[in-house]
């Protein structure tokens, strides 16, 4: 019994063997088969591309554009394709962002910076079957010259930024291919966070995208923001030039650092070692004393910090102004914060689709502000801390969370984005600031807070060598490091004050992104040295 | 045939440096006329000290016409006021006696009580109106705060609305000349033009919820100036008044502005003020409600008589300026 017992599932099993087998058989049959089928399709194919072709020359690889000879031919921008033109047959480069080919057509989307339309190759009398193949197998972010006709749309065209018009392709050429295996993929770049999360789709992680910067940069959220920047930069270079400041250019490798000590970067210069300039401070004062009056510059600042957070980088674009004042350094915050509210007002004014742009990724709340600025005093503010149940003494300075805290009481009373913190404790300032003359322990200081976070520091400096020279050594500063700059105010100096900004700071918090990396075009930190 | 013209060799008076240590006297040898600008004025420019004397006592004169005038008018004002207070604007050409007697008597009111333990910061006053309804009465009422406490007022443009008219900017007055140094004011009134559907006051943000609506608003600063009356009818009156000012006067239809008109009318027939004998919120919010609904000059007598009695009190004239 246990023989039959033994032997009955082995038999089984040989049949089960036997069973498995065939059916092995028969699918590497059928795998012959279709492989077979295929070469034969794709012999056929080949034999009708080989057949005569009518479309042959509208579409190709051309040849590298060598400056081989001068077309008179004009190019339609994206942004300007819109129902005026239809009919028109227009010449147009761009990318292609997408391709989808669907049985004798094959859609396109060609993208220009930020803006897309929607392209369609079909089989007709002016494009044949081999011609939509062509354009089918074009690989993403290729650079294509494109002869089309323009046509209105029935229904609009959610998915394109010009969504009344489509293109309808006669000719197509390829000026630029790129790589058939991207990076990242720029649908993931733009994907809301979380939102790819539900979808089980991917979204691309903070350093893939600054690996791959060059990709990252040409996404529509990144387009946004650097355009944003670059009116910042605009706005501020024109209320200042307005208000009759002069822009100054100050050297970045320095023999001495400006600022106490710490957190400069050495360079080595010929025999000896020099410093990376970790603010322009220094010669901007130079310039109030020799007769400048009001200056601001525009230019890098490093910092070696070794600190990884959302707000820090070695090196930045530092806006900084500096200015001579009649009798109360009031007259310095009123410029700067006016300054503050003019950029503000011409990006509210002139860059709402780069805004909405940047929202549809990154949803904030418009930033608010008020005009004049409003000035809180340094005891208020710690009166508003104390009641919202912070306990911390007079003479300390804010943390971070305190600081972000505050801003949002403020913003809770005031509703305002963008405020001044007047009268810090002199205690916590740098040793050039002028002390109250009431109180002693207070200062001329001030700081500006965007969204709760700190973008400016700022105060009177003591434009007197005597007094200078007693803060320093209350301080312990060594008075040699920094005789140069005692002396600069010893030949009679203005009263005098002013601040700097960072420029990636500032276009992070306006569009309350959170953090400063995306704001940079290609951003340094204690990690990070390329791109 | 003529002579040539030639010009002075000397070129006018020579100025010489003289001594101090000598005596100085006229020159004798100057022309009248020349050397003197006015009849009256000697070498040097120097005035004759007699005359001098007569321009300063004539001065002296002047002003004090110039005040009794003042005094006058101001005296006609109260007999025409059934409140038996000063004008502000003639206040200060009379005895500093006028000075602390404001125009509400109660109690003294005292801050700390009112608004809560003193932090050693500014208490501000945070007030969100829109530019399209500017709020005339928290005008009148911080002209009154004005007088009593030292408040900081500052007014902003929220980044919501654009465009807004310069009066609306100044509608508080003149920069106070210490409004570099807040902590120095016992009071922060703190306008804000914004695109809010209704005006809204916030103070302290941990303890209180924002106040909504103009009347609720007046009746806050209103009891920062005095306590309601005690008379619990009283009180009830006045809160009935400023009711109606807002609901029915500056919201409502015409058919129910002349019927408040109508029954203003009666009620200042009786009394000289809407509730007792004292100016209260009530007028404040009637006034202003009145002035804005533009029905002021077909209103009936006694409310036309009750006008000029609240324009006769100088802190209505912020309310007037804003319409302007």
């Amino acid at each position: 019994m246990t023989k039959e017992e033994g032997k009955g599932p082995t038999e089984e099993e040989q049949q089960a063997q036997s069973k498995k087998g065939l059916k092995k058989q028969q699918k590497e049959a059928e795998k012959a088969a279709k492989k077979a089928e295929k070469q034969a399709k794709l012999a056929a194919e080949q034999q009708s591309t080989e057949e005569d072709d009518f479309a042959k020359d509208r579409y190709g690889v051309s040849a590298m554009v060598q400056s081989q000879q001068k077309l008179d031919r004009a190019l339609v921008r994206v942004q300007d394709l819109n129902p005026e033109k239809a009919d028109q047959l227009i010449w147009l480069r761009a990318r292609v962002h997408t391709s989808r080919a669907k049985g004798k057509q094959c859609f396109l989307v060609l993208r220009q910076q930020q803006f897309n339309v929607q392209a369609l190759v079909a089989v007709g009398d002016r494009a044949s079957k081999q011609m939509v193949k062509f354009a089918a197998n074009i690989t993403k972010e290729s650079i294509v010259d494109v002869e089309a006709l323009v046509r209105k749309v029935e229904q609009k065209i959610e998915s394109c930024s010009q969504q009344d018009v489509e293109l309808h392709i006669e000719r197509i050429f390829v000026i630029s291919q790129a790589e058939p295996r991207l990076p990242l993929q720029l649908e993931d770049a733009v994907r809301p966070d979380g939102e790819g999360e539900e979808e089980g789709r991917a979204t691309v992680n903070q350093d893939t995208k600054l690996d791959n910067r060059v990709i990252d940069l040409r996404t529509t959220t990144s387009q946004a923001i650097f355009r944003l920047q670059s009116g910042v930069c605009q706005l501020f270079r024109d209320t200042l030039t307005k208000k009759g400041f002069v822009e100054i250019q100050t050297p970045k490798i320095i023999s001495a650092a400006s600022e106490g000590g710490a957190n400069v970067f050495t360079v080595s210069y010929f025999k000896t070692s020099a410093y990376l300039a970790q603010s322009p401070q220094l010669y901007k004062q130079m310039c109030i004393c020799a007769d400048f009056d009001k200056v601001f510059c525009v230019g890098p600042v490093f910092r070696a910090e070794d600190s990884n957070t959302h707000r820090h980088l070695t090196e930045f674009v530092g806006l900084d102004i500096e200015m001579a004042f009649n009798y109360h350094y009031h007259e310095v915050i009123d410029s700067i914060t006016d300054t503050m509210v003019q950029i503000f007002k011409g990006l509210r004014d002139n860059f709402q689709t780069e805004i909405q742009t940047v929202n549809k990724q990154f949803p904030s709340e418009p930033f608010k502000f008020l005009e004049p600025t409003l000035r809180l005093e340094y005891t208020e503010a710690l009166a508003m801390l104390h009641e919202a149940g912070v306990e911390m003494g007079d003479e300390d300075d804010l943390s971070t969370p305190n600081e972000k805290l505050l801003g949002r009481l403020v913003k809770e009373k005031y509703d305002t984005d963008f405020y001044v913190l007047d009268k810090y404790p002199l205690a916590v300032r740098p040793f050039y600031t002028m002390p109250d003359p009431s109180n002693p322990k207070y200062s001329n200081s001030y700081d500006m807070f965007m969204r709760g976070e700190e973008i400016l520091s700022g105060a009177q400096r003591v434009h007197d060598a005597q007094l200078l020279t007693e803060r320093a050594m209350h301080h312990q500063i060594d008075l040699e490091k920094i005789k140069a700059y005692i002396d600069s105010f010893r030949y009679g100096a203005p009263p005098h004050g002013g601040g700097g900004i960072g420029l990636e700071r500032v276009c992070m918090l306006y569009l309350g992104l959170h953090n400063v990396r995306q704001t940079s075009m290609f951003p340094r930190d204690p990690k990070r040295l390329t791109p | 045939m003529p002579m040539y013209q030639v010009k002075p060799i000397g070129g006018g008076p020579i100025k010489t440096d003289l001594p101090t240590c000598m005596y100085k006297l006229p020159n004798v040898h100057a022309q009248p006329g020349n050397s003197c600008t006015s009849e009256h004025a000697l070498q040097n420019g120097e005035v004759d000290p007699a005359v001098k004397a007569l321009e300063a006592r004539q001065d002296e004169i002047m002003r004090k016409l110039y005040e009794l005038k003042a005094a006058v008018e101001g005296l006609a004002k109260t007999v025409t006021t059934p409140d038996a207070d000063l004008d502000l604007t003639v206040s200060s050409s009379l005895s500093s006696q006028s000075l602390s007697s404001t125009t509400f008597k109660g109690a003294v009111t005292d801050l700390d009580t009112l608004l809560g333990k003193d932090l050693g910061a500014l208490r501000d006053i945070v007030i969100n109106a829109n530019p399209a309804q500017p709020p005339l009465s928290l005008m009148v009422l911080h002209s009154l705060l004005c007088q009593r406490y030292r408040v900081l007022s500052t007014v902003h443009v929220h980044s919501s609305v654009t465009g807004v008219l310069p009066q609306l900017l100044s509608c508080l007055g003149p920069r106070h000349a210490d409004s570099y140094a807040r902590h120095m004011f016992q009071l922060g009134f703190t306008l804000i033009w914004k695109d809010v559907p209704k005006l809204q006051m916030k103070f302290s943000v941990q303890n209180m919820c924002p106040i909504e609506g103009e009347a609720n608003v007046a009746r806050f600063l209103f009891k920062l100036l005095a306590p309601y009356p005690s008379d619990p009818a009283l009180a009830t009156l006045v809160d009935s008044w400023v009711d109606t000012a807002f609901f029915q006067l500056a919201e409502g239809s015409a058919k129910e502005r002349s019927a408040v008109l109508r029954a203003l009318n009666s009620a200042l027939g009786r009394n000289p003020w809407l509730a007792g004998p004292d100016l209260s919120l009530a007028d404040i919010a009637c006034y202003c409600c009145v002035l804005q609904s533009g029905s002021a000059s077909s209103a009936p007598t006694n409310v036309q008589r009750w006008i000029k009695s609240c324009e006769n009190l100088g802190h209505f004239s912020p309310a007037k300026l804003l319409l302007q």
